[in-house]
């Protein structure tokens, strides 16, 4: 089956991020193939590169970077939530004088067209977060 | 096509959560899916006249409202239980709907293809 992802909820606060990974290493673990995780709403922060959680917790970012190189699952985070927040592409920052550097490695920020894209092509699409 | 369902059961604002969930919902009807809008709960309050939004330093979501005709969004459905709860009359409202009943509601859930909750 192919199944799409959303996660609207920040990291560490939430559940969300990590139920969403272990639902995806389930999902791929049974054949199936998750196809692209959208971040939106609050879900932008877990693509924070700076994320810096004590060295004994899980870290939430490098898992989902870890997850784009091992898996190739597309990790898409919403440009409009993102720059609502203060989550800026390179491009974008150079422009405005923000900080380039903050998304995380594996991520890529896209239009919701993506997430619509998704939503279309796959069998399941979950959300994750309220 | 296929049908993407929107739940709102809470208050459009407060947050800037209605704008980001309804921008899915306007992205869908531009990508021709079939759009179906259910209010209930406390979400059908923020179908009613005279929101102020402005009044805590948000943008009003009713122009959002307004335009979902414009988008081919015209299956815009309230749960008549929760109107009857929250004491909602059609009169109130700043846009026409349909009103269901909770049974209908759950079968119309049930032959959505997507269902997003608010």
């Amino acid at each position: 089956m192919k199944i799409s992802i959303q996660i609207n909820a920040s990291p560490y606060q939430h559940q969300a991020a990590d139920t969403a990974w272990h639902f995806i290493q389930a999902a791929i673990a049974s054949g199936h193939e998750v196809y692209r995780v959208f971040f939106y709403h609050d879900g932008v922060y877990n693509a924070l590169r700076d994320a810096r959680p004590p060295s004994d917790e899980r870290d939430i970012v490098k898992r989902w970077s870890a997850l784009h190189d091992e898996n190739g699952v597309d990790l898409v985070v919403c440009v409009s939530s993102a720059q609502r927040r203060g989550l800026l592409e390179a491009s974008v920052a150079k422009k405005v004088d923000g900080y380039p550097h903050a998304l995380a490695d594996g991520f890529r920020i896209a239009g919701l067209g993506l997430l619509m894209e998704a939503i279309i092509d796959s069998d399941r699409h979950v959300t994750f977060g309220d | 096509m296929k049908t993407v369902f929107f739940i709102i059961d809470k208050p459009l604002h407060g947050n800037v959560r209605a704008q980001e969930f309804l921008d899915i919902a306007l992205m869908a009807a531009a990508f021709d899916q079939k759009v179906v809008l259910l209010f209930e709960g406390e979400g059908v309050l923020g179908l009613m006249k005279n929101q102020q939004a402005e009044s805590m330093g948000l943008k009003s979501v009713t122009p959002i409202l307004n335009a979902l005709p414009i988008y081919d969004i015209n299956e815009i459905w309230v749960e008549k239980e929760s109107m009857e709860r929250w004491a909602v009359d059609e009169a109130d409202l700043v846009i026409p709907v349909q009103k269901l009943s909770k049974v209908d509601v759950k079968k119309q859930i049930n032959v959505a293809d997507h269902v997003f909750s608010f």
